[in-house]
């Protein structure tokens, strides 16, 4: 009979998932968005994703032989590292940045700190950050065609209209990755089949939204919380970069505290701080803070805590100590943001509209005068809801028509009209203003509503030397005189120094003089 | 109703092998070796010498103390020795070694019914002490200890463990099946000492016979009912159960008398049965020999003393054309692999597996650097943190290890090691610093 057996401790067996499946599978999860992005951003998208993969790929292999250590580059981590940094990648890249992003991921942020499992932070989002620092203009191009463009995310924090269902299909203009469908698909697999933690994602979509919500200004209005949580990478950084293993706390307690505090400051840096990709920014200090809350954030054993404590004394357990920490402490932060939010909401909402609401007359009258009372137009208001969205026209940029009113005296006559206009065209963000006009097309004047231009530049278009041009004047279309000195009837001149600014202006002035005259006196219903 | 505790994973059960197999007795022919400590405690003290006499159930050695337990032969024949033998923790102790004569002639009559009725608690557990019943599910604690805990009155559960949770183990399963009865009574007999607590017989689902069987068994007995358990492992842990069914953690510091709970294997339940109703001592048990490489995997009731590779080869040896990598006492979950077959079946023994497949060994070529997955924590029943354990370990930071991480709370499941992708060797880790933690602690003590 045989008698030589192994030894070895218990267990005897082992479950059948290992590192390298794990890893597998969250490059498989990887790969809808990387399909999507490929087939929206053409051919220029595959080259960045092959270049960042195969360079990773490299880079650890040559790390590997060089300094001597196990092959590690086989089990596939170095490959969902490139294939994370070139989703983050915008698709017009030099094909040279995801190879450099993809060397300094590996080699620095990983293998400089002892490789699998060792690094501090999330090495594609290490890659990104030096390639955004390094490279900023080219990461920051999102043209298309040559045209350049701005991402849906950027429009947002500009305060503009975004499709939001292009941004969660991922066909609008942005990163590789930016296919909100294909992360969730890919994500939510992840989380069904256990790979990642839901601690984890949903604390971090959770108190980004909440904090969005309260912040934000617009309440909890569901399309604007909707357009932030598609664009900018959250959905990406939720599912792929926070709930990364190596970078993310231990414990359950632990990763709750750790997700709020990503989304938390997500959402802050989107509300307050100065660039679109702020999120990569929130991952990676709540990466730092991993160390700090495994030290300190160790949950007690099941036998040590309160719960169990009063159970060991023979006593019952009362209902509160019975529901898991981690759902206490998420839904009192959601109560407490949610009471606090419909405080605020109640004490101001009176105030805001009051205040918005003198704001315009006062505006409207004094582009109109004699008018004491403000009559909208039941086929005007359809006209215009129906091309909400929509640049009102062509041949005046993004302008849209917000409102068209018609002034009347104390007797009931009609004195003039105000259409409100807001052209998106702004040096940053939008212009709005309030064109008044007589029964005749006259102008009466100009008042502005929102100017955000910068002081002593674009600014200056508020000024009456600028805006007193249009006083009297009753063209159909002017143009924009840069030279200055004009003396042509449909001439305006531009304010030195602020021709976007002005362009702005005279694209909104125009775009409401053109819905003056096709609809307000040529009948166009 | 709660079904499981929290954490725990679910190994391949591979209980297909022998779940169907009826228990076989199987009487050994070859010399018996019976080691004096089969038992948490002290040693027992052998009463015969060389050259003795013996029959089955006569005492071979007598329990040293109160947290110890009497030795009895299971054949009859002639005391050849005492002297040390391999037993199959590889090491050597203290053994009574006995020429078996074959002919199993008893030392008194196990057959007789005996009327219990009016036999007072204490005369319970005086029979059950006397009978050198120990823990069947694999621990080995004296029985008679835990049956007389400081406050009889404030036990409120007395769970039959029939749980087996561990892979390839089924022979509770039919021992459940065919002594159903026996195991009702054993535990009518046991909440006789307890008159506030409630008997709660708890199964696995994988189990539905035997869930049938008990429940029928336990019709028209009061204070007592069948629990199915989720199937998952370490379901048939003590810790387990009574926080499925008394709802309380607690930590090791404390018994399960402490808060109220008096577990005990269906295994023991039955020789407490046969022991107060027949006066039969604890000499035989069953026994689940399984696993790939066994030819015939089956169950067994085994006379203690039997040696392993005698068992083995009578149930066949090891499959045609198997190459066996492993053999272990117990499952695969917690048991012990054994160096050599050439050991002697104990009475908390309920195991012998034979692994054609030593996925330790496939462990050990797939180990990568821990990632933090956090899978560990995820599992541990006790909601340990086994990652940051062995960090702390690794860093030599005995403080956090014991007073932060309560790293002594861990009950060796083996849960963490089971589940890590990593394949870090996590139940050794813990093994081992709580053995050095444990010996340092006495060291100081005793100074």
């Amino acid at each position: 009979m045989q008698t030589t057996w192994n030894i070895s401790s218990s267990p005897h067996t082992r479950d059948k998932w290992t590192t390298a499946f794990i890893i597998k599978c969250v490059l498989l999860a990887l790969l809808p968005a990387t399909v999507i992005g490929v087939v929206v951003n053409g051919w220029h998208a595959l080259w960045v994703v092959l270049l960042a993969t195969f360079s990773a790929v490299a880079s650890e292999f040559l790390f590997d032989k060089l300094c001597h250590k196990p092959d590690t580059w086989k089990d596939g981590s170095a490959a969902v590292t490139g294939l994370m940094l070139a989703l983050t990648l915008s698709p017009n890249v030099p094909l040279l940045l995801p190879v450099l992003g993809s060397m300094f991921a590996i080699l620095v942020a990983k293998c400089c700190f002892g490789g699998l499992g060792k690094n501090f932070i999330n090495p594609a989002l290490a890659g990104r950050c030096f390639l955004m620092v390094s490279f900023g203009r080219a990461m920051a191009d999102f043209s298309v065609d040559g045209v350049s463009a701005a991402t849906p995310i950027a429009e947002l924090m500009a305060g503009r209209a975004v499709n939001i269902t292009r941004m969660f299909l991922g066909t609008e203009n942005g990163i590789i990755g930016s296919s909100v469908l294909a992360l969730m698909l890919g994500g939510l697999a992840l989380w069904a089949f256990d790979f990642i933690h839901g601690q984890i994602c949903f604390s971090v979509l959770g108190s980004f939204t909440l904090v969005m919500a309260l912040l934000g200004g617009q309440g909890f209005d569901v399309r604007f919380l909707l357009a932030h949580l598609c664009g900018g990478g959250v959905v990406m950084g939720a599912f792929f970069m926070a709930s990364d293993y190596v970078t993310s706390p231990v414990s359950r307690l632990g990763q709750t505290v750790y997700g709020v505090l990503i989304g938390v400051l997500g959402a802050l840096f989107r509300l307050y701080g100065g660039t679109a990709d702020a999120f990569s920014y929130s991952v990676i200090i709540g990466n730092l803070f991993t160390p700090l809350i495994d030290t300190y954030v160790i949950p007690k054993p099941y036998a040590f805590r309160k719960r169990a404590l009063r159970a060991q004394q023979g006593d019952r357990v009362p209902f509160y100590l019975r529901i898991p920490r981690a759902v206490k402490v998420l839904v009192s932060i959601m109560l407490i943001a949610g009471l606090a939010l419909s405080c605020i909401y109640y004490v101001t909402k009176d105030t805001i509209d009051e205040q918005q609401r003198a704001a315009r007359a006062k505006s409207f009258v004094s582009v109109c005068p004699g008018a004491v009372s403000f009559d909208s137009d039941v086929h005007w208001n359809l006209l215009i809801d129906s091309r909400s969205g929509q640049p009102w026209g062509s041949g005046f940029g993004r302008a849209y028509i917000n409102e068209a009113l018609i002034g009347k005296n104390e007797s009931g006559e009609t004195v003039g009209y105000v259409i409100s206009v807001t052209s998106a065209d702004g040096f940053d963000g939008n212009v709005s203003l309030a064109l008044g006009l007589d029964p005749d097309g006259k102008i009466y004047g100009v008042s502005f509503t929102e100017l955000n231009e910068t002081p002593g530049m674009g600014m200056r278009v508020n000024e009456d030397a600028f805006k007193n041009q249009f006083i009297g004047r009753s063209a159909e279309r002017f143009s924009l005189n840069k030279a200055g000195g004009s003396t042509r009837e449909d001439q305006i001149d531009s304010v030195s120094g602020a021709s976007i600014t002005s362009g702005a202006v005279l694209n909104a002035v125009n775009a409401g003089l053109d819905f003056f005259h096709t609809v307000v006196k040529g009948g166009d219903q | 109703m709660k079904d499981t505790f929290r954490g725990g994973v679910h190994p391949a059960e591979h209980k297909e092998l022998s779940r169907d197999a009826a228990l076989v007795r199987y009487d050994p022919k070859g010399e018996m070796v019976f080691p004096l400590s089969q038992h948490i405690g002290k040693p027992a003290k052998p009463v015969v010498q060389k050259g003795d006499s013996v029959l089955v159930g006569q005492m071979l050695a007598q329990a040293d103390g109160f947290v110890s337990a009497h030795v009895f032969s299971s054949c009859s024949g002639t005391v050849k020795a005492v002297e040390p033998r391999r037993t199959l923790m590889g090491t050597f102790a203290d053994c009574v070694v006995v020429d078996n004569d074959g002919q199993f002639t008893p030392f008194a009559d196990y057959e007789t019914r005996q009327d219990t009725y009016g036999v007072s608690a204490a005369e319970v557990v005086k029979r059950v002490q006397d009978a050198g019943i120990v823990g069947l599910g694999g621990a080995g604690f004296p029985t008679h200890v835990k049956l007389a805990p400081k406050n009889p009155d404030a036990i409120r559960y007395v769970i039959a463990n029939g749980a087996e949770c561990e892979p390839y183990l089924t022979c509770n399963d039919q021992l459940m099946r065919s002594h159903a009865h026996a195991i009702a009574e054993g535990l009518e007999l046991m909440l006789r000492l307890f008159p506030n607590a409630e008997g709660v017989i708890c199964i696995e689902r994988n189990k539905p016979e035997a869930i049938q069987a008990m429940r029928e068994a336990i019709q028209g007995k009061t204070r007592m009912s069948v629990r199915d358990l989720r199937v998952k492992y370490p379901q048939g842990g003590e810790r387990s159960l009574i926080s499925v069914i008394a709802g309380v953690d607690f930590p090791t510091s404390k018994l399960p008398a402490d808060v109220g709970c008096i577990v005990e294997n269906v295994g023991t339940i039955y020789a407490i049965q046969r022991a107060v109703y027949y006066g039969e001592p604890l000499f035989s048990h069953c026994l689940t020999l399984s696993g790939e490489g066994a030819a015939n995997p089956g169950n067994y009731i085994v006379r203690d003393g039997t040696m392993f590779s005698e068992l083995l080869e009578h149930a066949g040896g090891i499959k045609e054309g198997a190459m066996v990598k492993k053999a272990m006492v117990g499952g695969p979950m917690m048991g012990i692999a054994l160096a050599s077959l050439d050991v002697p079946v104990q009475k908390q023994n309920n195991g012998l597996t034979l692994l054609v497949d030593d996925e330790n060994e496939q462990a050990e070529k797939d180990m990568t650097a821990c990632l933090h997955c956090g899978r560990c924590t995820t599992v541990c029943p006790q909601g340990l943190l086994p990652q940051m354990m062995a960090d702390a370990v690794h860093i030599n930071d005995m403080d956090r290890y014991e007073n932060k991480l309560h790293g002594l709370e861990c009950i060796q499941c083996g849960s963490c090691s089971y589940i890590c992708p990593a394949r870090q060797p996590l139940t050794q880790i813990f093994k081992r610093t709580k053995a050095e933690i444990l010996a340092r602690k006495r060291a100081q003590s005793g100074r």
